[in-house]
Formats: structure tokens, C-alpha cells, sequence
């Protein structure tokens, strides 16, 4: 179980199975290593900056208040396994994205099941899942401002931050 | 910001031993029905101090809705010599330019202390109304709070029950061109004050009940997890453990747990922490996106947000139960639900098109009434009376924060255009 939390731990979070009422801090060292840090929307934001948009990994979009991949991102995403093989000492950050409507807290619920979604299909295509980890900023930094389809089309995305290479 | 010491020196005396006598009965009369024209003449004394009084407790009698406050440049008296007792006002002339209720009342100040007596007068029947004369002392910092705790009165002498403007509201704010950070805003200022300063993405703040703390989530160690920052010295401290994320918690009624929404490995659920911020229980447990959790004011119950339905929806449950039940039964996205203080009512935001409005609902769902319908208005939040709801709206261009009775009927712009307010969560009445 150990083992399995360590590399689970840069996706920032280790899963237990079932109701685990009796929690406690024993597991404090793990999750400290985040590959986005430094480069991530954030980062970016902190300095001024748009948040990132497109990379050597191409960003995928969902529709509104889904995580679904569809035939499109499944299509950009295999082209991303396909760079993460060829630079396999590249890792990167999901980060989770959504349009501006609907309340922050779910949309960060919402951006974090859509990093998910994009972990599970890069590992299911045999990527280690330690070179991946997975943020959500909800609708909290969006690349786009306008209330139009366009823009929130835009919006709602994982993006991916390529670093350890 | 005033801090406790200041709120312990504050003293509010009744002066008349008068039996209460309420204008007119709530049941036929709310804010927005009818409107008493009343005039609010600076105290007596003081000028400047007298000013800023009248100022703030115009400010809320207007936002109130049961007031219409009559303009000072039409009062034809000089304020500091025209008579404060029922002997020597000259109700005739304040008849005259169409007062029906008459604010009057004498400010001192010295040694640090200001002295303030007021009271309201019937122009028509020439006379203080019971109750509403009242001695209130405190140090200078306590002036705007002097004239909260005044409106609120007035609104019991009227209504039967105290008025919420002696309290405050914690917002997320990115004013001044920064990332979202922790405000606070009380009815007296201009713009909302800045709390924190994290260099990140701050969401979901959330007042202690003793009002020292708000508790949020801020991204400032990367994933986000829980911090409650001191209101008077502003210093942050962690509240959840480092290996977990967490989108917000709330402080129960009592002041002794939190119910927090937990992420994990892109999965949302709702636990209740401890006062240490430990877990003591898991509360819901499903694949579905479990979010903003919000009590009732039993501190037995309560409500949130999920998508188990397939699409989000608003639920109560009780602490001790495992199952939620679903209470939003129209509409097809609702979320950010808020229990009334007096536990008789839900309000949550419900998708409309493209836009979000305001829904007050009984706490089991029924007779839901969509109460906003200009731009798209977000995140409610009750009163400390159950009486009115602060809200975010995009009405105005930008988000900022609006005021509404819970039917929808006096809706008003609190914070001023330019910022990106969102979140409000009002605090308790203050003590």
C-alpha cells in the first residue's frame, strides 16, 4: 500500500478504498513534489502572465459540465502519449480548467475530475502514472473572458506543463 | 478593523421603559411593500461625528427597503441649533417637506468616548415611538458600528425583528488588480478591505462563528488546501492536513467542526473535520462530484451540492445518516445552496439559459421562487435575521455584491463597480 501511495503521491493525493474515518498526517512527505510548480497557470498568473495555452502537449476541451473525452481529445491526447514516449524523461502537470459558469467550488470539482479523466486515459495507454500529476484551477483562471460559446469552448480544457525533461 | 476589545467597550442603553410598541405587524408589511419617508438629522454636537452617523444609518435604513430616506439638502432646519425633543421639534415644518418618520438625537465627544442619544420620532403624532430612544457609547472606531446597531433597532421597533447590519461579510476579490484574495466588508464602507495577501487563488470563505477567523482554501501551497486567517491580526494559519486537498469548509453553528469538500484523485466528497482540522467522518462517498456544503442552523443537518443525478442538483442530509435527500426539483444545474439562520429556508443559484439566478425554496424544496432576474447572480448567502440575502451578481458589468430581501422585492448594489467580488458569506450579528 505504501508503495502504491508513492507513486500516487505526485498526482498530489493518495486514494483509500471506502470511508476512512480515522485519517491522520502519517502520510506528510508525499504530494510535496509538484512537476507544475513553476510553470503552471498560476506560476504564470503570479507574474502577470496568461495562463499557459497549447505546448509541446496540445490542450483538450470538453463540453459543458462534462469530463467526457471525446473522439477529438481522444485523437490529441494519443499524439501526447506519443511525445511523452518520445521525451521519456519529460513529466507533466494536467491542470483542470472550466468555462465560467457554474459556482467556483464545483468547477473546481469539475477541472479536477476532467485532469482525471486525462490521467486515466494517458496511463491506460501505458504511461507511468508517476511522470503525470493532475491540479484543478476551476474557472479560476481562464484564457478568455467573453460570455460566448466560442470563448467558453476555449475555456473549458486541460492543459498540460511539460517539465523534468 | 475593529477588533474585540473595542466590540467589549461598545454599551447600548434603552431610554425609555416604554412596552414595545411595533409601527405596523410584519405579517402584512415587508421590505419593499411601503416605504416610511424618513428623515435622519445629523446629531446634535458634534458635526463631523454626527455626519458620519447619519450617513451610515441612512445607508442602511435605504438598503433595508422599509425606508425611503428623504434628501438633507431639503430639511429646512439647522441641525445644530433646531430643538431634539418633542417639545421643541417643529413637527409641522418636517410635515411639510413630507416626513412621516424623524431621526433626532445629540453626539458627544471627549476623552475618547463618544456619547451619542437618539431617538425616532411620529411626525403626525408628534411623539418618540416606544423604543426607539436609545444611549449608545463607545471610542471612535465604534461610530459606524453605533449606527449599525441603531438601524438594526429601528428595524425591530418597526418589523418585530432586528435588522443584520451589525455584522460582516467575507468575501474573495481580486480589487486592485491582484489574484483572488480573502476581503471583508461592512454596510459602512466604500470598498470591501482587503484580509489576506497569498499571492494565489483564494475560494469559499467562510466567518468562525466567533467571528475572529474565516476559514478558506487557497492554492498557496500549490494544491489547495484549508487556512483560516485572524481578522485582527491577519495572520494565516494551515487548518488541514498537508496530504489532502480541500475546495472550502465551513465552521458549524457551535463552532466545534467543519464540513469540508475533500478532492481526491479527481474525486469530491464531504467530510466533517474536527476543530483541529482532523477527520472524524466521511459523509458522502460517490463517484459524483459532492461540493459546497452548508449547515443548518440546528448543526444537525446539512446542505449540498452533487451531480449524483446527473446533473447538479441540492441535497440535505442529516450529519448522523448516510443518505442524502434531493430537494431542488426543477431545473436541470443548481448549486452553492445556504441554509436560513432560521432554518425555515434554502436558497440556492439555479441555470437559466446562460445565466444564474437566485432560488429561495422551504427546506425541503417546496414553493421554490426564483427571486433575481437582471444579469446572472450567484453564490447566496442568508442574514443574520433569515431576512435578507447577499449575493454576486454580473448586473452591473463586472461581479459585485448585491443585497435582497428573500422575496426578491428591494435588490441593492453594495459594493461598487470594479471588482471581481465573489463568495459573500455574511457573518452572525455581531455581539
Amino acid at each position: 500500500m505504501l508503495a502504491l501511495c508513492a507513486l500516487v503521491a505526485l498526482g498530489g493525493a493518495c486514494r483509500k478504498k471506502g470511508p476512512s474515518p480515522n485519517e491522520n498526517v502519517g502520510e506528510s512527505g508525499m504530494g510535496e513534489e509538484n512537476l507544475g510548480r513553476g510553470s503552471g497557470s498560476l506560476d504564470r498568473a503570479r507574474e502577470g502572465l496568461a495562463p499557459g495555452e497549447g505546448g509541446p502537449l496540445q490542450d483538450v476541451h470538453f463540453d459543458y459540465d462534462s469530463d467526457d473525452l471525446d473522439e477529438t481529445a481522444r485523437g490529441v491526447l494519443d499524439q501526447n502519449v506519443q511525445w511523452l514516449r518520445d521525451n521519456p524523461r519529460a513529466r507533466a502537470e494536467l491542470e483542470g480548467h472550466c468555462d465560467s459558469r457554474g459556482t467556483i467550488e464545483y468547477n473546481v470539482a469539475l477541472g479536477a475530475r476532467r485532469a482525471k479523466a486525462v490521467k486515466d486515459y494517458l496511463t491506460g495507454q501505458g504511461l507511468a502514472g508517476e511522470r503525470l500529476s493532475t491540479i484543478s484551477y476551476g474557472k479560476e483562471l481562464p484564457l478568455c473572458h467573453e460570455e460566448t460559446e466560442e470563448c467558453w469552448a476555449r475555456n473549458r480544457r486541460v492543459h498540460s506543463v511539460v517539465g523534468g525533461q | 478593523m475593529r477588533g474585540p476589545i473595542l466590540l467589549a467597550t461598545m454599551l447600548i442603553v434603552a431610554l425609555t421603559a416604554l412596552p414595545v410598541r411595533a409601527v405596523v405587524s410584519v405579517s402584512i408589511f415587508g421590505p419593499g411593500s411601503q416605504q416610511f419617508p424618513i428623515a435622519i438629522v445629523p446629531p446634535k454636537g458634534d458635526a463631523a461625528l454626527g455626519q458620519e452617523f447619519a450617513r451610515v444609518l441612512s445607508r442602511d435604513l435605504e438598503l433595508s427597503g422599509y425606508f425611503r430616506v428623504l434628501d438633507p439638502r431639503t430639511f429646512t432646519e439647522d441641525p445644530q441649533t433646531a430643538g431634539v425633543t418633542a417639545d421643541t421639534i417643529d413637527f409641522a415644518g418636517w410635515a411639510a417637506i413630507g416626513a412621516q418618520q424623524l431621526v433626532k438625537g445629540t453626539i458627544e465627544s471627549g476623552a475618547g468616548t463618544i456619547t451619542l442619544e437618539v431617538r425616532m420620532f411620529d411626525v403626525a403624532e408628534r411623539r418618540d415611538v416606544a423604543d426607539s430612544g436609545r444611549r449608545l457609547q463607545g471610542s471612535r472606531a465604534d461610530l459606524p458600528r453605533m449606527a449599525h446597531r441603531y438601524a438594526d433597532q429601528l428595524l425591530a421597533v418597526l418589523t418585530g425583528e432586528r435588522g443584520p447590519f451589525d455584522s460582516k461579510i467575507a468575501l474573495t476579490s481580486t480589487r486592485g488588480g491582484r489574484l483572488k484574495d480573502v476581503y471583508v466588508y461592512t454596510f459602512d464602507m466604500a470598498t470591501p478591505a482587503r484580509l489576506t495577501n497569498e499571492r494565489s487563488i483564494t475560494i469559499a470563505p467562510a466567518w468562525r462563528p466567533d467571528q475572529r477567523g474565516v476559514l478558506f482554501a487557497s492554492y498557496r501551497e500549490h494544491l489547495p488546501r484549508l487556512f483560516e486567517v485572524d481578522v485582527a491580526s491577519r495572520g494565516v494559519v494551515q487548518f488541514s492536513n498537508d496530504s489532502k486537498t480541500y475546495l472550502g469548509g465551513v465552521w458549524s453553528p457551535d463552532g466545534t467542526q467543519v464540513l469540508a469538500t475533500r478532492e481526491d484523485d479527481g474525486n469530491s466528497d464531504i467530510e466533517l473535520l474536527d476543530r483541529w482540522g482532523n477527520v472524524t467522518k466521511r459523509l458522502t462517498d460517490h463517484w459524483a462530484i459532492d461540493v459546497s456544503p452548508a449547515w443548518a442552523p440546528d448543526g444537525q443537518r446539512f446542505v449540498f451540492c452533487s451531480s449524483r443525478s446527473g446533473s447538479p442538483q441540492i441535497y440535505t442530509m442529516p450529519i448522523a445518516a448516510s443518505e442524502p435527500v434531493r430537494v431542488s426539483r426543477i431545473g436541470t444545474y443548481n448549486t452553492s445552496p445556504a441554509w436560513s439562520p432560521k432554518g425555515d429556508l434554502i436558497a440556492w443559484a439555479t441555470r437559466t439559459g446562460n445565466t444564474f439566478q437566485i432560488v429561495v425554496a422551504g427546506a425541503d424544496g417546496s414553493h421554490p421562487r426564483t427571486i433575481t432576474g437582471a444579469g446572472s447572480n450567484e453564490d447566496p448567502s442568508w442574514a443574520p435575521d433569515g431576512r435578507y440575502l447577499v449575493f454576486s451578481s454580473s448586473r452591473g458589468g463586472g461581479r459585485t455584491l448585491w443585497l435582497t430581501d428573500r422575496d426578491g422585492r428591494t435588490q441593492k448594489q453594495l459594493t461598487p463597480d470594479g471588482g471581481d467580488d465573489t463568495s459573500p458569506a455574511w457573518s452572525s450579528r455581531s455581539e
